[in-house]
């Protein structure tokens, strides 16, 4: 065998990996190792690049699962959570929910007027391509991720001819999930409509061990005390989703797709475990209801291809709070409606002249039209008053980039780009990426990036009544990272792979809000935060005996995110600490063992202690005792005539662990959810959803 | 054993498997045992608000005699947390009265051992307890137009003093000094008036109109009544003003004067000495003003050195004054003692956001 034939057989077994990935039913894992072919090529636009992909399985483990809970349990990401259906923001390399962007179908659809993106919204059934981009890694996408980048898209990849199927999941909690999904396709045209319906009282229970109830006697003397075991108060939720997908594909180079997807949630925000208030004389409720839209043209040809995106979000956003003054009357203490209307537009070019050349180019736009109120605020004289603000944004982000890869164990790539908000222009992006491939043996590659990045205040940053800041400055900093990975495998018996990377990333003026003595928050340039560390990951595919799979994947990442900005006063002692709410050390372990048509998922995470404060004292609630989580799952594939079954049963927190991941939020102990899945058979198709 | 015949090998299944199941422990520490105390004589509660809806307010008391300070008492003594947002805290005979504003609560402590002894549930968004006599004390609000009224010898609430012309869901009434059979409130959040409560009726006799958001309110040695206000803020629908001192008479209920501060200004925190005689204040320094004086002060008392002063006190005995700096607003604040002529005699930390102080007698 020559060199070349040797690197092409080792580089197939990467692009197996990609896709075969961790979670792999047996079967169809069992079938690829037996197809290494050598065939592939590793991808130039993928030249110098951190990144983590989710395979279908991981993203269709079951339908009660939010991007949220993928990325727990699949990524070293830490994710700040409070229980299901719940504001589920991400730390990425240790940096803020508003660092991540996040694209969906190449749309940004973080919030524009917080910048972050709730996970748990999303739900990753709804996902059939996702991957983070690490860091530098997102300039490629887009600004603004200097944490990085989470990458979400459908594909057009339904049956051919009419399919159906249909999981409904049974839960602790009286928790019900409900997804169903119907699909057309031919060789033209793929049409796919799914639907998600979840809801639950949510109403756990748990022993709180920061309050007690007080036993008196007849003249009111305390007697005893004990810590209550409470019920999650005020956690119900109904959340429904539908999506909608149209793709057309001319089969001469072009293709065409519709991407509509419809939320509407209704969600109560849990009371703190410190709360002695009358959970029937409170409500504290969440209201969304958002529409995202992308349409899409891609023109591919031999060695270029283009393509136009165009989109539009709504979204509309509720949150009451309202105490029950006497029986049936409620005063409305805050009632807040905020409206966000997004149109975007997307041109991409890419073009080849050669082997060893790759340019592309692209250019977005998104312009926001925000409108928030408060609209609870009544003077004296009866009239009725609106806080708020009413704004309009354009944020254009365009980008070139050249990639050049001499020989095949070596590519380098150029990324410039140039972001503007308003009217504001940030200084040009460059991002330098450089790979090689060290070993031919073990498929050993070496991997390094350095860009400089911005990130530019939101419009609640900016504008929010009262408190809005618009003289901040942008957020901004230099990010280097070097990685090492290696790929081995033997056909049709195991393939290990594994990486590790080094970060660094200085962030200057990051924004942070802060109480004033007039009683409102308001935002302010102020600290220069230092975030450093190591990612490590390793997944492993074996199979032992003919029909059986283990499949494992693990993550590891150790994030020392430091303030490094000046004192704010002479007895500030958050200098030199670690930034709250961020674990220095996350791990994720999912391992699934498969025979047949048998299947068991263990899914376990990890992460360190966090700090509650700046100063990362050490006191009664200063910190977050560190903890383990362990899910399993079992599943079984049923083949009938008229239709496919499949049975699952899984149970999350196995150990019934008491834990908490943000402060006075208790979790749920051991839960089950057993999920029936239907997939009938209507034709003799390609292939059906047994996934469930 | 070469790589292929170790991953295949049977054998990894049940090490694996051990491997994850091992993961399982979590270590905990809460804390169970709860602490003795028994502190007699004079001393100084810290209220630390915590950060709003992390539930991580806590009680802090200092001894100014030995300079000795005790944190997270509550906790320590009772074995639970105080709650989210401590607002203010009051001494009733014996008892220390600590209004947890986002936990909808007042918890009585003994003054002395930090033992819980009972508390008022249910409350809207408490502010300030205000103590008429044994079986009586008000407690304003956030976000409500009544004052509650609540019996302390059985924690129980026993009616509301609706204010007129005040909106439900908007309302806010704030703190209460007394006069004769009088409570005066300051109506802060989103209105501009002083209302005056009958304590033998319970009912709002007289309102008094001031400028935007009267932060807070003191009665002098000479009885007059002074208030604060803030101005409010850029777009607010109640308006956006230069920030006031008003001189109140309490007899007459009529305003007497009005020390105007500049637009920007964010004054609050007015407190007034031991003897009634010189009032204090925050805005961004510390400001001090004797209550005859014709005009503002031109020097501050104390400027500020890069600090977040955000809680005020004037011991009532000595005069000396006790300012908090709540840093960023993240970690533990620092509280600096200062002589009555403005000399630095003593710093410590407290919990996060120092907010409000109690003397205990």
């Amino acid at each position: 065998m020559t060199m070349h034939n040797a690197t092409m057989k080792y580089l197939s077994i990467i692009i197996l990996l990609v896709f075969s990935s961790l979670c792999m039913k047996a079967e169809t894992l069992h079938k690829q190792l037996r197809q290494v072919q050598v065939t592939a090529r590793r991808p130039m636009k993928e030249i110098g690049v951190q990144k983590t992909a989710f395979d279908s399985l991981t993203l269709k483990e079951n339908i009660a699962l939010s991007m949220a809970d993928v990325l727990t349990y699949n990524s070293s990401v830490f994710v700040k959570s409070y229980g299901r259906a719940t504001l589920s923001t991400v730390a990425f390399r240790g940096t803020s929910p508003s660092h991540t962007q996040v694209t969906w179908n190449g749309m940004r659809i973080n919030n524009p007027m917080l910048g972050m993106t709730d996970f748990s919204t999303i739900p990753s059934y709804f996902i059939d391509q996702a991957s983070l981009l690490h860091g530098t890694s997102s300039v490629n996408e887009t600004g603004g991720g200097l944490g990085g980048l989470v990458k979400l898209g459908t594909l057009p990849d339904v049956p051919d001819g009419l399919n159906a199927q249909y999981v409904q999941g049974i839960g602790s909690f009286s928790t019900f999930d409900e997804f169903a999904r119907l699909t057309y396709g031919n060789d033209h045209w793929q049409s796919s409509t799914r639907f998600v319906y979840s809801s639950s009282p949510n109403d756990y229970k748990y022993i709180n061990h920061d309050k007690k109830v007080n036993i008196y006697d007849e003249n009111k003397n305390i007697i005893g005390q004990y810590h209550p075991t409470e019920r999650n108060r005020s956690g119900a939720f109904k959340d429904m989703h539908l999506l909608q997908e149209i793709y057309y594909n001319t089969l001469r180079g072009d293709r065409f797709s519709l991407n509509a997807w419809y939320i509407n949630s209704n969600r109560e925000l849990p009371m703190l475990t410190t709360d002695y208030g009358n959970e029937h004389k409170f409500e504290n409720r969440q209201r969304e209801q958002t529409f995202r839209s992308v349409v899409t043209w891609d023109h591919n040809r031999s060695n270029w291809k283009t393509g136009i995106k165009v989109g539009y979000i709504h979204s509309w956003v509720a949150y009451d709070y309202r105490r029950e003054i006497t029986t049936d009357n409620w005063s409305s203490m805050t009632r807040s409606r905020s409206r966000v209307n997004t149109v975007y537009g997307q041109a991409d070019g890419e073009y080849s002249p050669n082997r060893k050349w790759y340019f592309t180019a692209n250019i977005s736009a998104h312009q926001h039209f925000v409108r928030s109120e408060d609209k609870n605020v009544i003077l004296q004289d009866g009239e009725k008053a609106i806080v708020g603000y009413d704004m309009s944004r354009i944020e254009i982000s365009g980008s070139a980039s050249a990639k050049w890869r001499p020989i095949d164990r070596l590519g380098m790539s150029v990324v410039l780009r140039q972001d503007m908000y308003g009217d504001r222009w940030a200084p040009v992006i460059p991002a330098f990426f450089i790979d090689g491939i060290i070993s031919p043996v073990g498929n050993v590659m070496l991997k390094a990036s350095i860009s400089r990045n911005h990130r530019f205040p939101t419009l609640n940053d900016m504008y929010f009544l009262p408190g809005g800041n618009p003289d901040l400055k942008n957020e901004h900093g230099f990010s280097y990272d070097a990685g090492l990975s290696f790929d081995t495998g033997r056909e049709g018996r195991f393939t290990l792979g594994g990486g590790v990377s080094w970060f660094d990333s200085y962030i200057n003026d990051w924004i942070i809000w802060l109480p004033t003595t007039k009683g409102f928050f308001s935002p302010r340039n102020v600290k220069k935060v230092h975030a450093y560390g190591i990612e490590v990951n390793a997944n492993l595919a074996v199979t032992p005996a003919d029909g059986w799979l283990i499949d494992l994947h693990g993550s590891y990442s150790w994030t020392p995110s430091v303030n490094e900005g000046e004192k704010m006063s002479p007895a500030d002692m958050s200098v030199g600490k670690q930034l709250p709410y961020v674990p220095r050390n996350s791990a994720s372990v999912t391992g699934r063992l498969s025979w047949k048509t048998w299947s068991f998922l263990y899914k376990w995470a990890y992460y360190s202690e966090r700090y509650t404060m700046s100063s990362n004292d050490y006191t009664i609630s200063g910190h977050l005792p560190p903890y383990f989580m362990s899910n399993i799952s079992l599943e079984k594939g049923l083949s009938f005539k008229p239709a496919d079954i499949q049975l699952k049963l899984a149970v999350n927190n196995l150990f019934n662990e008491d834990y908490l991941s943000v402060l006075s939020r208790p979790m749920p102990g051991i839960n089950f959810e057993f999920f029936i899945g239907i997939t009938p058979k209507f034709s003799k198709s390609k292939k059906n959803y047994t996934d469930l | 054993m070469n790589i292929s015949r170790l991953l295949t090998s049977t054998r990894i299944i049940p090490c694996l498997a051990l491997t994850l199941l091992l993961g399982g422990c979590m270590e905990w520490d809460y804390g169970n045992d709860d602490e003795t105390f028994d502190i007699p004589g004079r001393g100084l509660f810290i209220t630390n608000e915590g950060n709003f809806q992390y539930g991580n307010a806590t009680l802090s008391y200092y001894d100014p005699e030995t300079n000795e300070v005790l944190n997270e008492v509550f906790y320590r003594a009772n074995g639970m947390k105080l709650g989210d947002v401590a607002q203010s805290m009051t001494i009733h005979g014996d008892k220390g009265w600590i209004v947890v504003n986002n936990s909808h609560v007042i918890f009585a402590i003994d003054i002395n051992t930090f033992k819980e002894t009972g508390r008022i549930e249910d409350l809207t968004s408490p502010r300030y307890i205000y103590f008429v006599n044994d079986h009586k004390a008000y407690v304003t609000q956030l976000w409500d137009n009544r004052i509650f009224i609540v019996d302390p010898s059985r924690y129980e609430i026993t009616g509301t003093i609706e204010i007129p012309d005040m909106p439900q869901g908007t309302g806010s009434t704030e703190q209460m000094v007394g006069y004769g059979r009088f409570v005066y409130c300051n109506c802060w959040s989103y209105n501009n008036s002083i209302i005056k409560i009958d304590t033998e009726t319970d009912r709002v006799v007289d309102r008094l109109t001031v400028g935007v958001q009267p932060t807070s309110v003191v009665i002098d040695k000479n009885n007059k009544l002074w208030t604060l206000t803030d101005g409010g803020f850029d777009g607010s629908p109640l308006g956006y003003e230069a920030p006031a001192l008003y001189r109140i008479d309490a007899e007459t209920f009529t305003i007497e004067k009005v020390f105007r501060l500049e637009l920007g200004d964010t004054p609050s925190e007015l407190q007034t000495n031991g003897d009634g005689d010189r009032l204090y204040w925050l805005n961004n320094d510390v400001w001090c003003m004797n209550v005859t004086a014709s005009q503002l002060p031109v020097q501050p008392f104390l400027e500020q050195r890069a600090t977040k002063y955000y809680g005020l006190t004037v011991d009532p005995g000595s005069n000396e004054v006790y300012v908090a700096d709540a840093i960023d607003y993240q970690q533990q604040g620092m509280i600096y003692r200062y002589s009555p002529d403005g000399h630095l005699i003593n710093e410590f930390y407290v919990g996060i956001t120092p907010g409000s102080f109690c003397w205990k007698p």
